[in-house]
């Protein structure tokens, strides 16, 4: 089977700051990928190469074929294949949640209004916002805007969901919802690059966990084997730690 | 005085206020054509864009708006010949422009990173980005500092009475040395500014309480 992501010699560095030290990593259609690690270990920076916000020094990234590398021009064509769900919402507060949702639609694929208007529609439904399509984002609760954010993410129809601390900004009451519009998404065979420190969502859920340590991936497996048996010192470290 | 000759006094002064008004008027949509101008140049990341908006925005900050004024009309007479009132509209667009670049580069650096990149995520392309996602949150929060800006333009234009302008400065000037009625014919003028200034402040805070409906953060 071909692979949906596939990174090879992934390397990205900030100045003299080596984050990202040589990954690579490749990711079937309909996976689901959970990383931990700890803090500054390049989880987020590993994300945003996938999404080309950041320009790696070395390496490639094919998503879906298409190989990407740091001289590829024309990024945002590719980037509507992949979704980016960000810890903070990102919403876009002076538009209503449904044109938040119709926006790349209508801009980028260029979707006729009334026909955008249907699709957003569609994808409110399906994170359960749809009776708030009218209000601003300021109107509503960070789980409420984190579901807009994915339903936002979902009308480009991607083949790639990323999601990177998605429900960490969150009072504890509303990271269920947001987990279950996840993982529902999941049980519909979307491909998924998810960081959290959810551990009830990664043991339902992921087919794969990783962990990252100083920009390198250390330990990989099911969420059974990086848990129960990790074979890394620092895994066993971090883990004891969150645990 | 009496109320009936100051009244009389105060009717003479509507066509300078007229004048006043037009200056400040054109000054300010030349000021803020050359603002959003030099703002985006200014926050481009080609050197050939940023350098002549810095140098503008540096030349026109570090001189007097008089002496720019001035060099309109007298500098460059053998250049090109402009009128009054034309040379002081361009000097208070020239000169409002520089303010008013630095408030729009504000506005959209105070924008958070978090924005762009929701919508390049989307793929939207940068000019897209800036179009329908930056600008609009920032020609928000640019609102106050821009009726300040306004309010200073309009107190700024009384400067054209130094090349002859009919203004509301020059004629209570002229008035006041032909009937020697200094004080009443400054204060008939002060009058004058204030009800302009009060007018655009309350017209700025009734824009900032509309837009506000849907500005949080988010
Ligand atoms: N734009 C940047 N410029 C300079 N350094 C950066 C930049 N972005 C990230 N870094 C650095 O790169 C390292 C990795 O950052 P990254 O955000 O990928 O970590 P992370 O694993 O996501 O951490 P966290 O759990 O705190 O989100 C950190 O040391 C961070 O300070
Ligand atoms: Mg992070």
């Amino acid at each position: 089977m071909d692979h949906m992501i596939k990174i090879k010699s992934l390397s990205k560095s900030y100045g003299k700051l080596k984050v990202l030290k040589n990954i690579d990593l490749d990711v079937s259609p309909s996976e689901v990928v959970v990383i931990i690690g700890a803090s500054g270990s390049g989880k987020s920076t590993l994300l945003r190469c996938i999404n080309f916000l950041e320009k790696p020094q070395k390496g490639t990234i094919t998503i879906d074929g298409k190989e990407v590398n740091h001289k590829t021009k024309n990024l945002h064509l590719i980037r509507r294949e992949v979704g980016m769900v960000f810890q903070h919402f990102n919403l876009f507060p002076h538009m209503t949640v449904m044109n938040n949702v119709i926006e790349g639609l209508t801009q980028v694929k260029k979707v006729p209004h009334a026909e955008a208007i249907e699709q957003g529609k569609a994808m409110l439904e399906k994170v359960g916002m749809l009776d708030k399509a009218d209000v601003y984002p300021a109107m509503i609760s960070g789980g409420q805007k984190q579901r807009v954010a994915i339903a936002r993410a979902l009308a480009m129809n991607p083949q790639i969901m990323l999601f990177d601390e998605p429900t960490s900004a969150l009072d504890p009451e509303l990271v269920g919802e947001v987990l279950q519009v996840m993982k529902s998404l999941a049980e519909e065979g979307m491909t998924m690059v998810v960081v959290t420190h959810e551990m009830g969502f990664a043991r339902e859920v992921a087919d794969r966990v990783i962990y990252m340590d100083e920009g390198q991936i250390v330990e990989q497996g099911s969420f059974e084997q990086v848990f129960d048996n990790p074979q890394n010192d620092r895994t066993k470290a971090f883990l004891s730690h969150i645990i | 005085m009496d109320f009936a000759t100051f009244l009389e006094y105060f009717r003479t002064f509507i066509p300078a206020a007229w004048t006043t008004l037009q200056i400040t008027f054109f000054g300010i949509l030349v000021g803020v054509l050359l603002g959003i101008i030099f703002a985006l140049m200014r926050i481009s990341k080609t050197k050939f864009l940023t350098l002549p908006a810095k140098l503008y925005i540096s030349i026109i900050r570090g001189t007097p708006l008089l002496l720019q004024l001035l060099l309109i009309y007298f500098g460059l007479v053998n250049i090109v010949r402009l009128d009054r009132i034309p040379s002081a509209i361009i000097a208070l667009g020239i000169h409002n422009g520089a303010y008013i670049a630095e408030i729009f580069r504000g506005a959209i650096q105070s924008i958070d990173r978090g924005q762009k990149e929701a919508g390049i995520s989307l793929g939207m392309t940068g000019g897209q980005v800036m179009k329908r996602i930056i600008l609009p949150q920032a020609f928000k929060r640019a609102i106050p500092p821009l009726g300040n800006q306004f309010i200073i333009a309009l107190k700024d234009s009384s400067l054209a009475s130094a090349v002859g302008v009919q203004e509301l400065l020059l004629h209570s000037r002229q008035l006041a040395s032909a009937n020697y009625l200094m004080m009443e014919m400054l204060t008939i003028a002060a009058i004058f500014y204030l009800i302009m200034t009060s007018i655009l402040t309350f017209l700025t805070n009734r824009l900032e309480r509309r837009l506000k409906v849907s500005d949080h953060r988010v």
